[in-house]
């Protein structure tokens, strides 16, 4: 299985031949790096399983996709399929508590433009909208606790 | 040698819990836990003798309920609360209701830390005692002195919370259309934060650095001064890198702080360990920001340079015993610098991060400290601050420092969730960072959202991932011989078609 194509951000990038892996951790996902001229080490991390996987190097965690030629077909097809606009819900990404609703149900809003204050770890976290619209549905109310993945704001 | 107490509780939870306990161990003190329902199995828990339940998770029926943490203290027969940093650590009320159950707080007088609590009050007495302090008001704004502030103060200016700390309740006004709404989203911020809206003004102090002086007092009068830290390394206002000694200052400007700092803690009746923050100006003038009458987060660089353990000398004083003259005499050898470890994506305006700890590599080897609160598997409340570490480094000198936590920071990973690290790894190549030629500007003007990943770790990352896939793929489990496997199975997993998930 040589085929695999790596992608990073949807962008496909090429291994490169300049270094060579060595396991340090093999559950943990410790890798010793060796450039083959020998001029330099360094330590990264992975995770991760099939297709997705995340590798930490310099403390940067790096996102990337590793799919067979069978997975790639499977992900074009969901990507034409998701090409369509459509309703967009906004989600909490974090668990916190919803201290100011700016979103009016029935309004408009403009891409970037604040729906929902969440206090989290301490901080306010204001959740803008990702793109304009019209505000479909409003499903929080300021003083309520929201978990991570929670429905704050529907665009229509 | 007979402790100052024979049992103690820690009212913190994360690495500065573990820090105090430490301490109590080398010091024969038993320790007492206190624990929210979702720190149940934090690491603080499992280090202390025995813990105590003290509410929910939210911290306001938990870390910061008086009452619930008084009377753990009672049922489990502590002497003494050490109240660590946050929290309870600045509450007069808290102090208050310890001394009054007879048990000793670790920390100042209950009227010190009313005083010292309120900003606005303590800027007037650092002023009374001739400070000089940062110009703007030493009153409460109310909503309708936008006009008056702004001609009083000028911009741009700060707004702060007089119950302030941890860079909360704080906004930059730096035009007069903003003011009205960063107002009151600094009350906002500051009523939920510390139950007080109170905010006030400040004039902005820039380029400026933030240097703090550390203080030990005893009950008897005997008050040391243990060197300053630089802390201009900031996002939000609050501190992400510290050292010691300050890399900029000259000794005259050392003893001017060290003489301001003394002067603050001559006006209150003070011992125990106390910060006292200033602002130094590009001309090297300082001003009075705020004093900490508690143990900082950074206290450790201090330790480091000194030698000296601020948490033993901290339980020592709340004893009764007084300072010895090593402490009263203390110098600072060689140069030492922290960074603190927080589950926060500096890519991402360093947005705070939830989720769980993977794996977990922290450095060693000479010269290397770290104090961590979580470790490969520990889930991060969203309750809490995000700090899940600190990496201290000391050396002979600040170039050796910095190579040295240079190093460190090489031989640290952290998985399951991104940190600030590649911040930090950044940081040590950064000319002005490594020049020791920085304010508190460093990470707006210079960091941002931090450079594009070069081709080369693109490269490198794909490398890792592609690996990885094959190597997870050649060790999957062997197919059961015989039984129901089909042979177009076997056949299409030799050929590498795949349809279940797997590791």
């Amino acid at each position: 299985m040589s085929d695999l194509e790596l992608r990073i951000a949807g962008e496909p990038v090429d291994p490169t031949q300049d270094w060579t892996l060595h396991w340090l951790d093999r559950d943990a996902g410790v890798v010793l790096l060796r450039r083959v001229d020998g001029t330099a080490s360094r330590l990264a991390l992975v995770e991760g399983s099939g297709r997705d996987w995340v590798v930490t190097l310099a403390g940067r965690r790096i996102a990337l996709e590793a799919m067979t030629w069978r997975e790639r077909v499977m992900a074009e097809a969901e990507v034409a399929a998701k090409a369509h606009a459509g309703p967009v819900d906004v989600r909490a990404t974090l668990p916190g508590l919803v201290v100011a609703v700016s979103a009016i149900e029935g309004g408009e809003v403009g891409e970037g433009e604040p729906l929902v204050t969440i206090e989290a770890m301490k901080m306010q976290n204001e959740v803008r909208a990702p793109r304009g619209g019209h505000i479909a549905e409003v499903a929080v109310a300021a003083g309520q606790t929201v978990a991570a993945g929670a429905l704050l704001v529907r665009l229509g | 040698m007979v402790p100052p107490f024979r049992r103690l509780l820690v009212a913190n939870r994360g690495e500065i819990a573990l820090r105090v306990m430490r301490t109590c161990r080398e010091l024969g003190i038993e320790t007492v836990a206190v624990y929210s329902d979702v720190d149940a199995d934090a690491l603080h828990v499992a280090a202390a003798d025995r813990a105590e339940r003290i509410g929910p998770a939210p911290a306001a029926e938990s870390y910061l309920s008086a009452e619930a943490i008084v009377a753990a203290a009672e049922r489990s027969g502590a002497e003494a609360i050490h109240p660590g940093y946050g929290f309870l650590s600045e509450s007069g009320d808290f102090a208050r209701a310890v001394e009054a159950a007879r048990i000793t707080f670790v920390g100042p007088p209950a009227e010190t830390l009313a005083t010292l609590g309120d900003k606005l009050a303590a800027r007037r007495a650092a002023a009374d005692a001739g400070v000089p302090i940062v110009p703007g008001l030493t009153v409460a704004l109310d909503d309708d002195t936008s006009e008056s502030v702004l001609a009083q103060v000028g911009l741009p200016l700060m707004l702060k919370a007089a119950a302030g700390g941890g860079g909360r309740g704080m906004r930059r006004v730096d035009r007069t259309e903003e003011l009205t709404s960063a107002l009151a989203s600094a009350r906002r911020e500051a009523a939920s934060a510390f139950g007080d809206p109170t905010i006030y003004a400040e004039r902005v102090v820039a380029p400026a650095r933030h240097v703090e002086v550390q203080l030990l007092g005893d009950r008897h009068g005997g008050l040391a001064v243990l060197g300053e830290r630089e802390c201009s390394v900031q996002r939000r206002h609050q501190k992400l890198v510290e050292e010691s000694p300050a890399p900029a200052i000259s000794q005259s400007q050392r003893e001017a702080l060290a003489d301001s700092a003394c002067r603050v803690a001559g006006s209150v009746a003070f011992h125990n360990a106390a910060t006292v923050e200033f602002l130094v100006g590009a001309d090297g003038s300082h001003y009075f920001l705020e004093m900490n009458t508690r143990l900082q987060v950074e206290h450790g660089v201090t330790e480091l340079v000194t030698g000296l353990d601020l948490v033993e000398w901290q339980i020592r004083v709340a004893a009764g015993e007084r300072l010895s003259e090593a402490v009263l005499g203390a110098e600072a050898r060689g140069h030492a610098i922290e960074v603190r470890l927080y589950a926060e994506d500096p890519h991402d305006g360093f947005r705070p991060v939830a989720g769980t700890v993977g794996a977990w590599r922290m450095p060693g080897g000479p010269g290397v400290r770290v104090d961590a609160g979580v470790g490969a598997g520990s889930i991060l409340p969203v309750e809490y601050d995000p700090l899940l570490a600190k990496v201290l480094v000391h050396a002979d000198s600040r170039p050796a420092a910095v190579s040295r936590l240079r190093r460190a920071l090489d031989e640290t990973l952290v998985g399951g969730l991104q940190t600030d690290l590649s911040f930090l790894r950044w940081l040590v190549d950064e000319p002005s960072f490594v020049a020791g030629d920085y304010d508190t500007g460093l990470v707006a003007e210079r960091w941002g959202h931090g450079p594009p990943l070069s081709d080369e770790e693109l490269a490198l990352a794909a490398l890792i991932a592609r690996e990885t896939r094959h190597a997870r793929q050649a060790t999957r489990p062997p197919l059961p011989a015989g039984g129901a496997t089909r042979a177009w199975t076997e056949a299409a997993r030799r050929a590498g078609v795949d349809r279940t998930p797997h590791r």
